[in-house]
């Protein structure tokens, strides 16, 4: 494509008042421009015309917008993306609001955005997207209650679906218990599990094709064309995103001996209790007798640091369940539940009302602590503090329930053997749950185009798995058809650039196949990346890991911002005028900056923003390259990383960091301080910050004196 | 600590004894929070929780039989009132005390009052033939098929010196209004709410079972109390049992004939009154208009509220059998309520039930106020303007 | 996915709606969205930090509203109501009137009318702990990010002042409200929730007290944003909070007032415990509660905050707080139940952890939807209305995004014709 730019200044909102608007055009001027057009409100009718007619006349094909900022007016400065190209240049939050108006410095200010902008378009080309990856049928692993509903779900919006399920039929955990916890109002009573419909249902169902007995021995590919090969042998299975449903396993009770599992005979757990109440007697496993006192000990191996540190959301409404079940079968049967905190959210306090009125006991204990031994007259003695009578107390019971927790199934099984690079099974945070966006985007796996539902992704009851299946469902088919079109899914939903990789340059030094948050690349036997499109976010991060810089989008290049950088004036030593360059994060941080312009808070007039896909992106070349041109520092703002991170990429800013502390050696090379680079975790609303830490970063750069390569 | 053992047979014994809502209970421990126990010292605040002591009922274990704990409760219904689970604490409290009341462990100090209903049909010692000595000299008639109302009076007011004005003025008030009302006389027994709260289920059934036969011999359907004990267990308490009669409270009678015009109170001005809401009054029988709309109907009164009015309203201490129970002074109740009345600029403390005026008029006296502060019954204080 | 098929309509723009809407805009649905206040976002735009992260809700919002921006198949209405929906699953009419914002699209959020207006109106989203001009951006993030002047004072000197501020022609006092008419295929239910009117709780002093404000005010005392700018100061008089008393359970779990547990409040307090705790260093913080449930993974955030040793939790229903004559703080009284001993804690403010009423629990839409005895949507049989997020049941946001998710899928599944 021949480039036209052409360039649009708006003067309104302040802008004109801040800055000289022939001398603004006098920059873009140098840059040879197809057109320069200026007007006192670019978003109203007349000046946005003038823009349409210039593309649809043809005589402009890229636009330089000086005016708001990108995040406002989008709607007005929309143009089809494969036909044109923009770039917003934020002349009002960026400058005019937050610098004096009618200042040099900040004339100096508008003038390198605008040269930026410019760079920025004349470095970019029109997309051509990714169109090969084509299937949309959904595969869903896990016949439980989340994947059948995501199955039928998925079937019932149009789309195939291949439902595998390891055990010889359908229904999962649920088909063992006994009943369900109370789902109608008034939410009093235990209910029916109807799981037989469902199951006829899907079995019936005529676009969904079920695997028993099926395992998955490989999944090769990536979103709109993977390969599934299952256990059976035959031939594989093309599906185009998959829902892993495959559910929890019980904490392991072996581990509970403090507790008596294994010692004592009726010590039995609360998935025995549903296997024996599904058999339809609960009778103590010692002597086959119904049990006259019973107990439950809740939080077993739960919310205890020696085994899961976390809670299982259900157990407690689980053991009222199951106190039920003993008082339907013997009213006078006493139940006694040790509990450190009874957790039954919403509606089921409802349901725990019910159970207390039935006569059942509880006792606020640390269960941890619970000292369970032979009994004398009973069975087993129970010895613990009642927290509520502030006293040890001690009782004998005929049977002790175990409420022990989840575990996710993919703890020690990678369940969908991906043949990626980065290993087999969907990364997990903690605790081995497959997890990435909490709290915003929940569906978010690490690996793209697989989404997690049940009790695979968190502990739930059933009925949160069941909508939780439809959920993932939805994210499975959202991604098939976007990857149909060529387009990225979340967070950069619609974007049309991939990565292009100039592989004759490559040293295989595997940091993008590493470094990926989303396992994009596999490689060969060489260490040479393959690039998967379909699997990648488009956050660049691979782009930045690159050393030899071969990595580019449409877009978005090492060379652009490169380039960017290097169309900035620097001022030479004895201006005293330093120069900053900021590589902020466009997700957070740059709004961030943009709130610091709508509050008129002011910062150093001798930085200049560079938005980036995200901080990961960073590639260290830019720091060279600056700093050989005379920069005198270099701000990073990225998002919060660690346990609580919040970059949208995962570990984009964490990396970031990385970098940064490696950069070290190239600075000592030069013989230039560390200081001169200075990474800031900002999130959105940490807009207050940004003039502090921008004042003070340019008071240490004062002390460091002038970058001595000003001039080279 | 020494280790406790839970007897659940105790406490399936306590649930039988009429405490059926002991196991709703997930101690939150509101009803302790807000206990009017907690804004006094001593032992009774020290040793009685509610909250606990319903805990030591749920799992059979001793220690909470007490004076000072399981008897301190005054049922003042704070607690039933404002229970997230809905837990009809009095009912467990009573139920508790029941039980032991069936095995003869009531407090020392009840011992007589048991006694006397057994003997005499009323808790005061005094002979059941001079229940109506109070009416001499009023010429009061007796209650017959004619006659609209019996007027049931509350044996406090039959037989406490004091008590007996307050008696003597709703007789006044009524007369003015032209009621027709009558006595029934020394035949009549103690409603028993009292010492049902106290635990003595079987004295009550055989005082519920005298009044319901001798009412229901004499023809009575509708009935004025002057006390609201009376009235809450009239209403609520004795249908069960075969006692169904229109029952009213003299305020609500007299509130209403106020509004009709039959009477008109007249005379001096009767100064800033205060209103004590007795709690079988307010959260018990939820009447709390009545009583204001007899103040202000008063020449020159202005009503005044306490700083807890209403629901909020705090308990005297004479409920659930405390009248007949000693608190000592600083430890009282009744002692803030006078103090509030001050501190609302009241020279006069009204209530509407005897044992309130019993409780409130010791307190007063006790912290040397009487001067400053009067405490009278509303049938008093309207009875003077007629 | 095609133009032929029928639109999607999202009630209701929080969280919950915006999901469901750019969700299924994403998959390729025609969606529109109606939301009743001036700006998208809901509740969650009201809070400074979602748990267990302390992270802003603003980052997560910023990035759907670009979803939006992005997308022409979602087209929004705000200050807009539903009047009327009549038909069926597939077909449905639905009535809406757009109440007049009275600034048009060409404003570009400039602010000049806002520097002529001397009116004031109580700010709403600080739920009127302070005020705001009557020509605001109702927040800094807002979006649609133009101005809304207030109705109150159209027909005044101060209006026209208003108009004649602004430059671009942006502000139009002759704006009336809009009824118009769409045709949907499928309805996404997601009205939201109510904060549980605290001043109900009569013992508690809410309304009585000025240093009583409850869960939801706290967020905003807290936020940058918000009436005191973050500074952690007490609403009476001014000075800094040293203490904090949080009571849960205000009005839940309570037969009296909310039967149910409303699920996030122990979480929220516990959250908000950190905002008085890294804001003032030396501050105490006490969390007053019957159980905390903090449940699956957010345990791990009930162990991290409560290490805290400046943070006192303490298994107690507070029976009363008065004023402390004393301090000019308040008293909070009620029992320690694992000490069995009496709570009596002086401190600077209280925030009362009050519950969620569903937004259907005093009017009920007259559609076919089932509602329990709380209010919540239990369910809507074959139609094609579907409820979503705190309308079904108390949810935190994580659970509201998961349940809007699946919710859009739903609805595809009645307004597409594949």
């Amino acid at each position: 494509m021949d480039q036209n730019i052409g360039v649009y200044l708006c003067s309104g909102c302040g802008i004109g008042e801040a800055i000289d608007f022939d001398a603004l055009s006098g920059v873009a001027e140098e840059s040879g421009v197809a057109k320069i057009y200026a007007h006192a409100c670019m978003c109203g009718a007349e000046g946005s015309k003038v823009i349409r007619d210039d593309i649809s006349s043809g005589a402009v094909n890229c636009v330089v917008l000086g005016a708001c900022s990108g995040r406002v007016k989008s709607e007005i400065f929309a143009f089809d993306p494969m036909q044109t190209i923009i770039e917003r240049v934020n002349l009002r939050e960026h400058v005019a609001w937050c610098q004096p108006a009618g200042h040099e410095d900040t004339q100096a200010m508008a003038e390198d955005y605008v040269r930026m902008g410019i760079v920025r378009v004349q470095k970019s080309t029109l997309p051509t997207p990714y169109l090969e990856a084509l299937d949309k049928t959904v595969l869903v692993v896990g016949g439980g209650s989340a994947g059948m509903q995501a199955a039928l779900d998925a079937a019932k919006a149009g789309y195939s679906v291949k439902l595998v399920e390891k055990e010889p039929e359908l229904g999962g955990h649920m088909a063992k218990w006994h009943k369900c916890l109370p789902l109608h109002p008034p939410y009093h009573e235990i209910e029916d599990i109807e799981l037989s419909l469902t199951i006829q249902e899907i079995e019936s169902y005529p676009n969904i094709e079920i695997f028993k007995n099926s395992t998955i021995e490989k999944i090769s590919g990536a979103p709109g064309m993977f390969d599934v090969a299952l256990n059976n042998g035959g031939a594989t299975h093309r599906v185009g995103s998959i829902v892993l449903a495959a559910g929890w396993k019980p904490y392991d009770a072996t581990k509970l001996g403090n507790l008596g599992f294994q010692k004592i005979p009726d010590v039995v757990t609360n998935v025995q209790i549903e296997e024996m109440a599904k058999a339809g007697s609960l009778t103590c496993p010692s002597d086959g007798k119904v049990p006259s006192v019973v107990g439950f000990i809740q939080c077993a191996g739960s919310r205890d640091p020696d085994h899961l540190p976390y809670c299982s959301a259900v157990c407690c409404r689980v053991s009222l369940k199951q106190a039920m079940y003993f008082k339907e079968q013997n009213e006078e049967t006493k139940v006694i539940v040790f509990y450190k905190d009874m957790r039954t959210p919403e509606q089921a306090e409802e349901f725990y009302k019910q159970v207390q009125k039935a006569g059942v006991i509880f006792v606020k204990t640390d269960t941890s602590k619970i000292s369970v031994n032979e009994g004398s007259e009973l069975k087993i003695s129970v010895e613990t503090i009642d927290e509520l009578l502030g006293e040890p107390i001690q009782m004998e019971v005929d049977m002790l329930v175990l409420a022990t927790g989840m575990q996710p199934t993919v703890l020690d099984d990678p369940i969908l053997n991906l043949e990626y690079r980065q290993g087999p099974a969907l990364p997990a945070l903690k605790y081995g749950f497959p997890d990435s966006h909490f709290v915003c985007f929940p569906y978010e796996t690490r690996r793209t185009g697989i989404y997690t539902a049940g009790c695979v992704r968190q502990p739930m009851t059933c009925t949160r798995s069941k909508n939780d299946g439809t959920g993932a469902a939805l994210k499975a088919i959202q991604c098939v058809e976007l990857t149909s079109q060529g387009k990225a899914v979340h967070p950069r939903a619609g974007d049309l650039s991939y990565p292009n990789l100039f592989i004759q340059r490559c040293t295989q030094c595997k940091r993008c196949t590493e470094e990926c948050p989303f396992g994009m690349y596999n490689e060969d036997i060489k260490g040479t990346p393959l690039p998967h499109p379909t699997r990648c976010r488009r956050c660049a991060i691979c782009m930045g890991s690159c050393p030899e810089r071969i990595i580019s989008f449409n877009n978005y290049s090492v060379d652009m911002i490169g380039s960017m950088i290097k169309s900035i004036s620097v001022p030479d030593e004895y201006e005293e005028k330093p120069r900053i360059i900021g590589l902020i994060c466009e997700n957070d941080a740059f709004p961030a900056v943009d709130m610091v312009g709508l509050n008129k808070l002011q910062y150093p007039p001798w930085v200049r923003f560079i938005p980036l896909r995200c901080l990961g992106s960073i590639n260290l070349v830019w720091i060279a390259d600056a700093l050989s041109k005379g920069v005198d520092g270099i701000v990073l703002f990225g998002c919060k990383f660690g346990d609580d991170y919040q970059c949208h990429f995962i570990q984009g800013s964490e990396l970031a960091d990385t970098r940064m502390s490696k950069i070290k050696e190239t600075l000592d090379r030069l013989v230039l301080e560390s200081d001169r680079i200075r990474l800031e975790q900002i999130s959105i609303d940490d807009y207050y910050r940004i003039p502090q830490i921008l004042e003070e970063f340019t008071a240490r750069l004062e002390e460091l004196g002038p970058n001595p390569y000003k001039g080279f | 600590m020494e280790t406790r053992i839970p007897f659940l047979e105790v406490s399936d014994a306590i649930v039988m004894s009429g405490a059926e809502t002991l196991y709703w209970c997930m101690q939150c421990g509101l009803c302790t929070g807000s206990c009017p126990w907690r804004l006094v010292p001593g032992e009774a605040s020290e040793q009685f929780n509610v909250r606990l002591v319903q805990r030591m009922g749920q799992l059979g274990i001793e220690g909470f039989e007490s004076e000072n704990c399981l008897f301190a409760c005054t049922t003042c219904r704070t607690c039933v009132d404002r229970c997230p689970r809905g837990v009809d604490i009095i009912g467990n409290i009573q139920g508790m005390r029941s039980m032991l009341a069936e095995v003869g462990t009531i407090p020392g100090s009840l011992k007589p009052i048991v006694g006397s209903l057994h003997s005499q049909g009323n808790p005061w010692s005094g002979p059941r033939e001079k229940r109506t000595e109070w009416t001499e000299g009023l010429s009061i008639p007796t209650f017959s098929e004619d006659t609209e109302y019996f007027l049931f009076v509350c044996c406090t007011s039959c037989y406490d010196i004091r008590s007996r004005n307050i008696a003597k003025s709703v007789v006044k008030a009524l007369r003015t209004a032209g009621i027709s009302f009558g006595i029934i006389g020394a035949e009549e027994s103690c409603c028993g709410e009292s010492i049902r709260k106290v635990g003595d289920e079987a004295l009550f059934q055989k005082l519920a079972e005298s009044n319901i036969s001798l009412y229901n011999g004499k023809g009575v359907k509708k009935i004025i109390v002057t006390s609201p004990h009376c009235l809450y267990t009239f209403k609520n308490e004795y249908p069960d049992l075969g006692g169904k009669w229109e029952v009213y409270h003299y305020t609500e009678v007299l509130a209403d004939a106020i509004k009709s015009g039959k009477i008109k109170p007249s005379g001096d001005a009767a100064g800033r009154v205060a209103l004590h809401d007795p709690c079988y009054l307010g959260r018990h029988n939820d009447i709390y208009d009545q009583p204001r709309e007899l103040i202000e109907s008063l020449p020159g009164a202005e009503l005044c509220e306490l700083s807890r009015n209403r629901k909020n309203s705090l308990c005297c201490g004479g409920g659930g059998g405390r009248v007949w129970m000693e608190t000592k002074a600083g430890e009282r109740f009744a002692e803030l309520r006078i103090s509030e009345a001050l501190d609302a600029g009241a020279n006069i403390l009204a209530t509407a039930c005897p044992y309130c005026i019993t409780m409130l008029e010791d307190s007063c006296n006790v912290m040397g106020k009487s001067d400053q502060l009067k405490v009278m019954d509303l049938s008093e204080l309207l009875a003077e303007k007629l | 996915m095609g133009d032929e098929d029928q639109k999607i309509l999202v009630v209701g723009g929080g969280i919950s709606g915006i999901t469901a809407a750019v969700e299924a805009a994403e998959t390729g649905a025609n969606v529109v969205i109606v939301e009743r206040n001036p700006y998208l976002g809901g509740r969650v735009a009201q809070l400074n930090q979602y748990f267990p992260k302390l992270c802003p809700p603003t980052c997560g919002l910023e990035i759907n509203f670009r979803r939006i921006k992005n997308n022409p198949k979602i087209s929004f209405f705000t200050q807009t109501e539903i009047l009327s929906i009549s038909g069926k699953p597939g077909d449905y009419s639905v009535e809406i009137r757009v109440n007049p914002r009275y600034v048009n699209d060409n404003c570009t959020a400039c602010g000049k009318c806002a520097e002529v207006c001397e009116t004031t109106v109580p700010n709403q989203i600080n739920y009127g702990m302070d005020s705001a001009k009557a020509a605001y951006l109702p927040h800094q993030m807002a979006y649609p990010f133009k101005y809304v002047i207030d109705s109150g004072i159209i027909g005044t000197d101060e209006a026209v002042k208003c108009a004649q501020a602004c430059p671009y022609n942006a502000i139009d006092l002759e704006m009336k409200p809009e009824t118009l008419n769409i045709q949907v295929g499928a309805i996404v239910w997601a009205t939201g929730w109510d904060p549980y009117e605290a001043e109900k709780i009569d013992y508690l002093g809410f309304g009585r007290l000025p240093n009583v404000l409850t869960s939801v005010m706290f967020e905003r005392l807290a936020a940058i944003n918000g009436p005191t700018a973050g500074k952690m100061v007490r609403p009476s008089d001014g000075k800094e909070i040293k203490s904090v008393a949080f009571v849960q359970c205000a009005g839940s779990r309570d037969e009296n007032h909310l039967a149910y547990c409303s699920g996030v409040c122990c979480l929220a307090s516990l959250k908000q415990s950190t905002y008085i705790r890294e804001r003032v260093p030396d501050s105490k913080a006490f969390i007053y509660y019957i159980d905390i449930r903090a449940m699956g993974k957010y345990e791990d955030f009930y162990t991290k905050v409560k290490q805290d040793e400046n943070l006192s939790l303490i298994k107690s229903k507070i029976a009363r707080i008065t004023e402390d004559k004393e301090s000019g703080g308040l008293l909070v009284e009620g029992e320690d139940v694992s000490a069995g001993s009496k709570v009596s804690q002086v401190v600077d403010l209280v925030v009362l952890a009050i519950g969620m009423q569903p937004g259907t629990s005093k009017i009920k839409p007259n559609l076919e939807m089932n509602y329990d005895d709380f209010g919540f949507v239990t369910g809507s049989g074959t139609s094609g209305i579907i409820p979503t997020g705190c309308v079904k049941a108390p949810m935190e946001v994580a659970a509201s995004l998961q349940d809007a998710t699946s919710a859009a899928l739903k609805a595809i599944q009645v307004a597409v014709r594949r």
